[in-house]
C-alpha cells in the first residue's frame, strides 16, 4: 500500500490494509464494497493499493468476490488471491445474505471485515454491529443502543467453513499470524478486526490503539480463531480488565458514566462480556475435542 | 406471399463479419431448410438455452424463479454432460447472481444468466452497475409481473428497467432468441454494452416451436472469442474499477456512453443483416409486415403477440404489423424512415400500439416509446392495453382491436375491459 491514503487519523484501516497487502502480495484482487475503504483506497483516478482494486455496491462484495474468483480460476490463476475488504454494516447487514452465500458455497475467498461498530462513513449510524449501550445518531441520547450485537464469528463457522478469526490492530504479531495463515487455506476464510474509529467512537486518536487493546483485555473483543469448527483462545488476558476501562474512553459511551441508571448499563455489559467469555472457552474446549473424535 | 409481405430489413453496407477461412462457411440462402443447421423442436427457454451454449459464455451465476428456471436447469444439464464448458454457481439470490455476473465480467468471462419479474426487480441495483461499467454481457428475461403474485406473460418487469442502459431485444419465437443470443454477444462485445433478451413467459418460454439450430462452427465464424479490451481485471496491469468520480470527471462517463448507445439502432441493423448472410434469417431493428401505401391501420406489437397478429392480418389486406424487435435504445430512425417511406396517408392511416405492459401512467410503454418517436410527425397514434398478467391475446382479441372505433388518440383503450 503506498503512502497517502486519506483515512481519518487513528483509523484502523490504512494500518490494517498496509499490513494485509504486505502479506498478500500483488497478485490479489481487493474487492471493496461501500464502506469508509472504498474512499480510503482512493477515489478515481486513484489506488493507494498495489493490486486491482473493485469498488463494488454494498450489498455485493461476497457476490461480487464470487464472480472475479471464477473468472480467475478460469484463466488459470487459482493461486491469485480474492479478498474482500468491507466494513460492519456491509458485512453484518446489507451483504450478509451475500456473505452467507459464498461462505456456504466454500468460495475461495479471504473476507476482511474491519468492524468499527457502526456505519461510520455515512456518519456513526447504528448498524447491528453497534455495542449495546453506544449511543449513534440513529440511536441518540439520552437513548442508546439497546440490543447486543450479532455473533458474526458464530454464524459464519457455523456455515463449515475452514477458518474465521478474530484479530485486533493491537496485537499486531497475532493479526499478521492469522493473514498468513488465512493465505494458504483455501475455502471460504473470514477474518473480522476490531476497527478503531476516533470521529465515531469519539475518542482521541493517539487512543486507538490502547482502546483497542483495552477491549482485548476486557474480554470485549477476544481474539480467537475457529478451525474447521474448533475454537482457539489466542490471547487469554492475565488480569481481566473491567469493561469500564475501556468504555470510559470512548465518548459513544460517555452518558453511561453520568449516573445510577448508567451504572447498571455497564454492570449488564461487564455480565454479557463475561458470559461470552466463559461459553467462548467452553467452545475451546468441546468443538476442538469433536473435531479429535471424529479425526478431522 | 404477395411483395408487401416481405419482412423490410434495413440494408447496411458497413457491417461486414471477419472473412471465414477458405473452405470454411458458405453462406446460408434465406429460408428454411438452413445448411449447417439441424431442426429440432424446443420449447422456448431450450432455445435460449442452446443461445448460451453456443455462444461458449463461460460463466453462468444461477438462482431459480418461475418462468425462467428451466433456462438455467437446462444450462446446468449441459454443463454436467460435458456439452458445455461453463462454470456454474448456485447463487443465493437474483442481486447476488447480476454482482457475480458483474464480477465474471471484470474479470474477462463471457457471461450468461436468466432471470424473470422479481429477480430482475431484485437485481435493478446491480443492473445499473453493469451497464455503466461498462461489462459486456447477455441475459434471458422471462417477463413477468409483480404483485398481487403472477407468473404469467407480461413485460412489466423488463420494461421498468429499460433505464438501467441495458440494451433490450423483444423475441417473437424460439429461433429469434436464440439468433438474438448470438446476435446480442457480437453487439455487446462492440459496443461494451450489456444486453437484455426478452421472452414472453410460457406462450414462449414453455411453448414448444421448430427451431434450427446452427452448428457450432458457423457460430464460432460469426461470433469469435471475446476480445481482450485491457480493461479486465489483470495481475499484471493492476487497475481500479468503480471509485468515486467526482462532478468534475462524472459526466464524461456518460458522454461516452452516450456516444456508443446511440450507434445501438444502426449496428443491431448491420449485425442483423450479416447474420442473414451467414444464418439465412436476417434481422432488423424492426420488422414491416403488410405495410404498403394502401394501408389503413398498423398494429404495432412486441413479441409473441406479434405472431398471432401475423395469422389475422392475412385476411386483411389494409392492416398491417410494425414489430419491435430492439426496443430500448428505442429504434425510432428506423421506424420513421420506415413510416415516411411506405406511402401510408398519415392523414388516414391509424398507428396502434399493443401494450403489455403496466407502469404506473397513463400510457403503455410501447405508446410512450412511439409518441417520442413520432414527436413532430402527423401520424395518428393509437393505445390499446391488452394481455396484461398473462391474459391470452388470441386472434379474436387481435379482430376486436382491428375493428375497434378509433376517433380520439389521446383516448387510451383496455380492450378487454370496455
Amino acid at each position: 500500500m503506498y503512502s497517502g491514503s486519506v483515512g481519518c487519523r487513528g483509523c484502523g484501516w490504512s494500518m490494517i490494509a498496509r499490513h494485509i497487502s504486505s502479506i498478500l502480495g500483488e497478485d490479489t484482487v481487493y474487492i471493496v464494497p461501500a464502506c469508509c475503504f472504498s474512499i480510503i483506497v482512493g477515489q478515481y483516478p486513484m489506488n493507494a493499493l498495489k493490486g486491482n482494486v473493485v469498488h463494488t455496491l454494498f450489498a455485493a462484495a461476497a457476490s461480487t468476490a464470487t464472480g472475479i474468483r471464477a473468472g480467475l480460476d478460469r484463466k488459470g490463476k487459482e493461486d491469485a488471491t480474492v479478498v474482500v475488504l468491507a466494513g460492519d454494516g456491509g458485512t453484518f447487514d446489507i451483504g450478509l445474505a451475500a456473505v452467507s452465500g459464498a461462505a456456504a458455497r466454500n468460495e475461495n475467498i479471504l473476507y476482511i471485515c474491519n468492524n468499527n461498530g457502526a456505519y461510520m462513513n455515512t456518519g456513526i449510524q447504528s448498524s447491528t454491529a453497534t455495542p449495546y449501550g453506544a449511543s449513534t445518531t440513529t440511536d441518540p441520547l439520552p437513548e442508546y443502543k439497546k440490543s447486543w450485537p450479532k455473533d458474526l464469528v458464530g454464524i459464519m463457522e457455523s456455515h463449515h467453513v475452514p477458518y474465521v478469526a478474530t484479530a485486533s490492530p493491537a496485537y499486531m504479531e497475532d493479526f499478521r499470524r492469522k493473514v498468513k495463515k488465512a493465505k494458504e487455506i483455501k475455502g471460504f476464510r473470514m477474518i473480522m478486526v476490531d476497527g478503531p474509529c476516533p470521529a465515531g467512537h469519539k475518542t482521541d486518536p493517539a487512543d486507538s490503539i490502547k482502546v483497542a487493546r483495552l477491549a482485548v483485555e476486557s474480554n470485549l473483543f477476544p481474539l480467537y480463531e475457529v478451525e474447521n469448527r474448533a475454537y482457539k483462545v489466542n490471547v487469554k488476558p492475565a488480569q481481566k480488565v473491567p469493561v469500564e476501562k475501556c468504555l470510559e474512553l470512548q465518548g459513544r459511551f460517555r452518558h453511561l458514566f453520568k449516573d445510577e441508571s448508567g451504572k447498571s448499563v455497564l454492570g449488564e455489559i461487564q455480565a454479557h462480556a463475561d458470559q461470552a467469555w466463559e461459553t467462548l472457552k467452553e467452545k475451546e474446549g468441546i468443538v476442538s475435542e469433536e473435531y479429535v473424535l471424529t479425526g478431522e | 406471399m404477395p411483395e408487401y409481405m416481405e419482412p423490410v430489413i434495413e440494408r447496411s453496407k458497413h457491417f461486414t463479419r471477419p472473412e471465414t477461412k477458405a473452405g470454411g462457411i458458405r453462406a446460408n440462402k434465406p429460408g428454411p431448410p438452413y445448411a449447417r443447421h439441424t431442426q429440432q423442436i424446443l420449447k422456448g427457454n431450450f432455445a435460449a438455452a442452446e443461445g448460451a451454449r453456443l455462444s461458449r459464455a463461460g460463466f453462468i451465476p444461477a438462482y431459480p424463479i418461475t418462468p425462467q428456471t428451466t433456462i438455467i436447469e437446462s444450462i446446468a444439464t449441459m454443463i454436467r454432460n460435458g456439452k458445455m464448458d461453463a462454470t456454474f454457481i448456485n447463487m443465493d439470490s437474483e442481486h447476488s447472481v447480476f454482482a457475480a455476473a458483474m464480477g465474471g465480467a471484470q474479470a474477462g468471462e463471457r457471461v450468461f444468466t436468466a432471470t424473470s419479474g422479481q429477480g430482475l426487480f431484485y437485481a435493478h441495483e446491480v443492473l445499473h452497475a453493469i451497464a455503466h461499467f461498462r461489462l459486456p454481457m447477455v441475459v434471458c428475461n422471462v417477463g413477468r409481473p409483480s404483485i398481487p403474485w403472477n407468473i404469467w406473460s407480461d413485460q412489466s418487469d423488463s420494461i421498468a428497467q429499460r433505464d438501467t442502459g441495458w440494451v433490450q431485444f423483444y423475441g417473437e419465437s424460439g429461433q429469434e432468441v436464440l439468433d438474438s443470443i448470438l446476435q446480442g454477444y457480437v453487439l455487446a462485445e462492440e459496443l461494451d454494452i450489456p444486453v437484455m433478451v426478452v421472452l414472453d413467459a410460457f406462450y414462449q418460454s414453455h411453448t414448444s416451436e421448430n427451431v434450427w439450430v446452427p452448428d457450432q462452427d458457423l457460430v464460432d465464424a460469426f461470433l469469435p472469442e471475446k476480445p481482450v479490451r485491457g480493461t479486465e481485471i489483470d495481475l499484471t496491469h493492476p487497475k481500479s474499477m468503480g471509485g468515486m468520480v467526482s462532478p468534475e470527471h462524472y459526466e464524461d462517463f456518460n458522454y461516452t456512453y452516450w456516444k456508443d448507445i446511440n450507434r445501438v439502432e444502426d449496428l443491431t441493423n448491420r449485425i442483423g443483416k450479416a447474420f442473414g448472410d451467414q444464418f439465412g434469417r436476417p434481422y432488423g431493428a424492426i420488422e414491416a409486415i403488410n405495410i404498403h401505401p394502401g394501408t389503413k391501420k398498423i398494429l404495432i406489437t412486441l413479441a409473441t403477440i406479434t405472431t398471432t397478429a401475423r395469422g389475422v392480418v392475412t385476411n386483411h389486406p389494409d392492416v398491417g404489423i410494425l414489430k419491435v424487435r430492439l426496443f430500448k435504445p428505442f429504434p425510432r430512425k428506423s421506424i420513421v424512415d420506415l413510416l415516411m417511406t411506405s406511402g401510408i396517408d398519415p392523414e388516414t392511416c391509424q398507428l396502434i400500439t399493443v401494450d403489455r405492459n403496466f407502469l404506473g401512467d397513463n400510457e403503455g410503454a410501447l405508446h410512450q416509446e412511439m409518441r417520442r418517436a413520432l414527436y413532430g410527425h402527423q401520424f395518428k397514434l393509437y393505445g390499446i392495453f391488452a394481455g396484461l398478467g398473462g391474459k391470452d391475446i388470441p386472434p379474436v382479441t387481435i379482430q376486436k382491436v382491428i375493428d375497434r372505433k378509433l376517433e380520439d388518440p389521446n383516448e387510451i383503450i383496455w380492450i378487454d375491459n370496455e
